[in-house]
């Protein structure tokens, strides 16, 4: 190979004839002995000793990248600190406002290898230690620990990533990773949901919007490969955000009210949840106890799930305005009809009777509206004893009792139905059924069942998400949802919130008066199913409320579980909260204030509303 | 028709000054210094700090005018001022030792007007010029030629050393050696010279082949010194010695500069340690397989595995995101490099010219073959740039002014021109 290469360049290089300028005269007195290089030999071995240079070094990178590429390239793969995960960028989330509830970014794993530190560990860590708020003598600690990869501090800001970086010191390494990031905490995780560190969507929206939440791969892959982070942080930032119905503000309320509500009675959970009546549009979705999605793994994991959604409970009293719409429509009965309450009733080995029985006994005859007023559980099983038992079924089914909202959460639950045969058969299932007992629903089922007294009779799909808007809050894509079926007539829907309008004037209801709005409403006090199977001690209280009667907009429903102490009542615990709730709602929607005589009272405005109305 | 002639005859007046330039050895030292900025931009594009290949290229490019300028002027001139040369290479090494910033383990930069310089650098440069000058008349085949140029360059190169910057001494050793082969000196002579080297580290390998070798020098001393008897002696005791004095300098050296001597032979045994940048650097280039990863994809180069990327480690980058394919340009770009030198050399119209040629050509080929030796296992780690391509503005000045004096030497190779 040199030899032929020498053969090569000796063609390049003619032996002159002349003598060449570059060579030396031999010095004219030489005493020693000599080897003479001529010129043309010189810088043949110049060339040459310059060609075996070049073939050593191609060699060697012919066999290190060519025949060892495959090797070294899955070292190099191996080593990456972070496994190659497939980094999915998600939009962002914000509220009705534009309030952002969710959002990627990016944060940094600070890694030190003490060995290829060039200054002292101490001077390092005293470095470090005001950038990252940690003290010098604990970074010290851990950094001499290990001679390499010691994890030093995790979640580093991009700000604080970069003046690391700008610090320029040998042996520190910021790994950087995306990250799903809650800015609301807690106030959003049962509707918004999480995504866990592998970057897999767990709950919520961030589940059942994940294909339409995460962004083209292409755009994302390429920036996050190469970690130019930065980058893909201003992909995600800038794509068109999902939009929610959910007003934080409203959220902010009904979330602190429940709270406080959970924590006045000692109950076990609750939620309270805003409807618009026409639309199914939901405002405010609050559960509690709840969870901070950015510290999932701290989470209770009963907490993590939207129980509003998923448990099944007895509604109870609540359920009755819709039973009554149901006997109205099916002609059972008329709205001025009576019914006799003689306190008690015996349905073969059962017997039946009013909540307040003991105080009160036998009621006499009572209106429809007073049946609902005084929450009379004989009178409803009067009103529904009234029509076939097949009928009331052919009802239930039309409604959709076992039927999900399909609302655009993950997860939601459904009872089934009763068997035909043993409904219609026995007559203590439609007893019960009549007062909301023996019949179990989710509470977003009950409120959409509510919805349609308050909307003229129309079961809406409850939902969460407006769409994906622009910067300009123009919808540029839009869920699809199935249409509003008509299940009341509007009549009997109608007739059945005047009554309920009569009980928070003057029933049961009256803790959810606001001065100056006509509003309607139910309680409900439901004895719980023991594990066992039978009816214990438990209670499950519920309040659905609708404002503003003359023009019905929104349905609120408060549901509190187990709460505890002398009187928990769906009057005494559910119903102030859903004031509360309300006294927000009218404020944040602007819905003006129902005529003065509306409620008897003056008429005052709900921000100098004084606090509370009579109990019960 | 006056006006063409006349634009013509301007144009002609113009170009006249560079008619013998080497194009192609201008073309080539550009376009590895616009390849290096575009890479030197990649290498740190996750700090942040894209703008130093920017520096690079601006700074190449104001340095090509420079190169142009010079390679008009005649570098006979340089004669003229080959003492004052001298003398600033050795002052600016002093200032370093007494005013020069730490870096890196080592004292190295001086501030000059804001700048911080790198003399060992310039100094390099510097060596060539003296050496080429000291040698230019009285050539190195007498003892008397060698010592002389051999005293001339151990002050600079005594001064490099104790900074410490081993790299620019090695450097220093190969110009040296480099240039008195070109002035025709003793082949043997030259051997002589690396030899108590070769005893030193023959003396840890094998006892009896250290005694082969101290006697093979001693048998050359025979043929090729003078003095025969005396030099023979001479010779042979002091490789013989050079074994055990080996052992005395290895012991006076930091243990980070023994690790960088010796590691490249098995990076393995400290993976952690000094065998990090070279197991990282021959990670990332064998990574880049045939065709590299492309641009800004090389995930060692971006993560930062490898410290110092942008400077000493660059072509670890290259290889990693240009593949065998974009290394194997680089080489051969040096390699044509070397080439065009050569023939300058061979050309050149005196022994001065020649030598500056020669001296430029052992320059660069010591540091591309050493630079890139130890990214891919083939040399230890010493800390010297590849020319051009490394990030370091005196490192690139220094390159730059070579090849505008190199390039004068082609520009006025014909000792006398008669008329146009």
């Amino acid at each position: 190979m040199v030899s032929s290469a020498l053969e090569f360049m000796a063609t390049l290089f003619p032996p002159r004839r002349r003598r060449s300028p570059a060579q030396f005269s031999p010095p004219p007195r030489q005493k020693q002995r000599r080897v003479v290089v001529s010129p043309r030999r010189r810088v043949l071995i110049v060339w040459g000793a310059l060609m075996v240079a070049a073939l050593l070094l191609l060699g060697r990178l012919a066999h290190l990248q060519v025949l060892e590429g495959s090797t070294l390239h899955s070292i190099a793969s191996q080593q990456q600190a972070r496994p190659q995960r497939p980094a999915i960028a998600r939009r962002p989330i914000v509220d009705s406002n534009g309030m952002l509830l969710a959002a990627d970014r990016i944060v940094y794993t600070l890694y030190g290898h003490p060995m290829l530190f060039q200054q002292p560990i101490g001077v390092i860590a005293s470095t470090l230690s005001p950038l990252l708020d940690v003290p010098p003598e604990q970074l010290a600690t851990q950094l001499k620990q290990q001679p390499s990869g010691v994890r030093l501090l995790d979640g580093i800001s991009e700000d604080t990533a970069r003046r690391v970086r700008q610090l320029r010191l040998n042996g520190l390494e910021l790994i950087p990773e995306q990250q799903r990031f809650y800015p609301q905490q807690d106030l959003f995780s049962q509707i918004v949901g999480f995504v866990n560190l592998d970057g897999e969507a767990q709950t919520g929206l961030e589940v059942a919007f994940k294909n339409r939440l995460s962004l083209p791969h292409s755009a994302v892959a390429r920036s996050f490969g190469s970690a130019t982070i930065p980058i893909a942080e201003l992909i995600t930032n800038q794509a068109d955000p999902l939009q929610l119905t959910v007003d934080g503000r409203l959220q902010r309320v009904a979330q602190e009210a429940l709270r406080k509500t959970l924590r006045e009675h000692g109950a076990k959970r609750g939620t309270v949840m805003v409807m618009e009546v026409n639309s199914g549009a939901i405002h405010a979705l609050a559960v509690e106890p709840t969870f901070d999605p950015n510290r999932y793994f701290d989470a209770n994991l009963d907490w993590l799930k939207n129980w509003a959604l998923t448990d099944l409970y007895e509604p109870g009293s609540t359920l009755k305005p819709i039973n009554i719409a149901i006997a109205l429509d099916a002609g059972a009965i008329d709205p001025d009809d009576t019914v006799y309450d003689d306190g008690r009733i015996t349905i073969g080995p059962w017997t039946i009777q009013n909540s307040d029985y003991e105080a009160t006994g036998r009621q006499g005859t009572l209106t429809i509206t007073d049946v609902l007023k005084y929450s009379s559980n004989v009178g409803m099983v009067r009103i529904m004893n009234q029509m076939p038992a097949t009928e009331f079924y052919a009802w239930l089914e039309k409604l959709g009792i076992d039927e999900p909202t399909a609302i655009d959460l993950p997860a939601e639950n459904v009872a089934p139905l009763k068997d035909r045969e043993q409904f219609v058969n026995s007559t203590v299932e439609v007893a019960t059924t009549a007062f909301g007992q023996g019949i179990a629903m989710t509470p977003i089922k009950l409120l959409q069942l509510q919805a349609a007294i308050a909307n003229g009779g129309k079961l809406v799909t409850p939902h969460v998400v407006r769409g994906v808007v622009d910067d300009d809050g123009t919808l540029k894509w839009q869920p699809l949802r199935p249409a509003p079926r008509q299940v009341f007539s509007p009549e009997a829907a109608n007739a059945v919130l005047k009554m309920m309008e009569a009980v928070v004037e003057t029933g049961t209801g009256k803790a959810a008066q606001i001065p100056g709005y006509r509003v309607a409403g139910k309680t409900g006090t439901a004895q719980k199913v023991t594990e066992a199977g039978v009816y214990g001690n438990g209670r499950i209280t519920s309040f659905v409320g609708v404002v503003p009667v003359e023009a019905p907009r929104f349905v609120v429903l408060a549901v509190i579980d187990e709460p505890s102490g002398d009187n928990p009542y769906g009057s005494t615990v559910s119903a102030p909260l859903v004031k509360t709730v309300m006294e927000s709602l009218v404020v944040l929607e602007g819905i003006p204030p129902s005529s003065a005589q509306a409620l008897g009272s003056g008429v005052i405005l709900p921000q100098v509303a004084p606090a509370g109305g009579d109990s019960n | 028709m006056i006006n063409t002639t006349r634009t013509r005859n301007t144009w002609k007046r113009w170009t006249q000054a560079w008619q013998q330039v080497d194009w192609q050895l201008f073309l080539a030292a550009i376009s590895l210094t616009i390849f290096a900025s575009i890479v030197i931009g990649s290498t740190l594009i996750n700090l942040e700090e894209t703008i130093l290949g920017w520096n690079h290229l601006i700074l190449g490019g104001i340095c090509t005018i420079v190169a142009l300028w010079i390679s008009r002027c005649r570098y006979e001139n340089l004669l003229k001022w080959q003492w004052v040369i001298y003398a600033a290479v050795n002052l600016s090494l002093v200032a370093v030792i007494f005013m020069g910033s730490t870096g890196l383990g080592a004292q190295r930069w001086i501030p000059i007007f804001g700048f911080n310089v790198q003399p060992s650098e310039f100094a390099k440069l510097g060596v060539i010029i003296t050496m080429a000058a000291m040698l230019r008349d009285r050539d190195a085949s007498t003892l008397m030629g060698v010592c002389r140029a051999l005293a001339v360059v151990a002050v600079p190169w005594a001064l490099v050393f104790v900074q410490p910057d081993l790299g620019t001494s090695l450097v220093f050793g190969a110009i040296c050696l480099g240039m008195l082969y070109w002035a025709n000196v003793n082949p043997g002579w030259l051997v002589i010279m690396v030899s108590p080297l070769v005893a030193a580290i023959m003396f840890h390998v094998s006892i009896p082949i250290w005694l082969v070798w101290s006697v093979g020098m001693g048998l050359i001393a025979w043929f090729t010194l003078p003095w025969r008897i005396v030099c023979t002696v001479m010779v042979t005791a002091v490789n013989l010695v050079s074994g055990k004095l080996g052992e005395v300098f290895w012991g006076l050296l930091k243990d980070y500069q023994k690790d960088r001597l010796i590691l490249f032979l098995n990076p393995d045994k400290d993976p952690l340690g000094g065998g990090y940048h070279l197991i990282q650097s021959r990670i990332a280039i064998g990574a880049g397989q045939l065709w590299g990863k492309g641009l800004h994809n090389g995930t060692q180069t971006q993560l930062n595995f490898i410290p110092e990327q942008h400077t000493d480690f660059i072509f670890s980058a290259i290889g990693e995101e240009f593949g065998f394919i974009g290394a194997m340009l680089v080489v051969t770009a040096f390699w044509f490099i070397c080439l065009r030198l050569i023939i300058i050399a061979q050309n050149a119209k005196d022994n001065f010219g020649s030598l500056i040629a020669v001296g430029v050509l052992s320059m660069i080929v010591f540091q591309v073959a050493v630079n890139i030796g130890m990214t891919i296992g083939l040399a230890p780690v010493t800390g010297i740039p590849l020319p051009w391509v490394s990030y370091g503005r005196s490192a690139l000045v220094t390159n730059f002014l070579a090849l505008g004096i190199v390039e004068s030497i082609a520009n006025h190779r014909h000792r006398l021109r008669f008329g146009d």
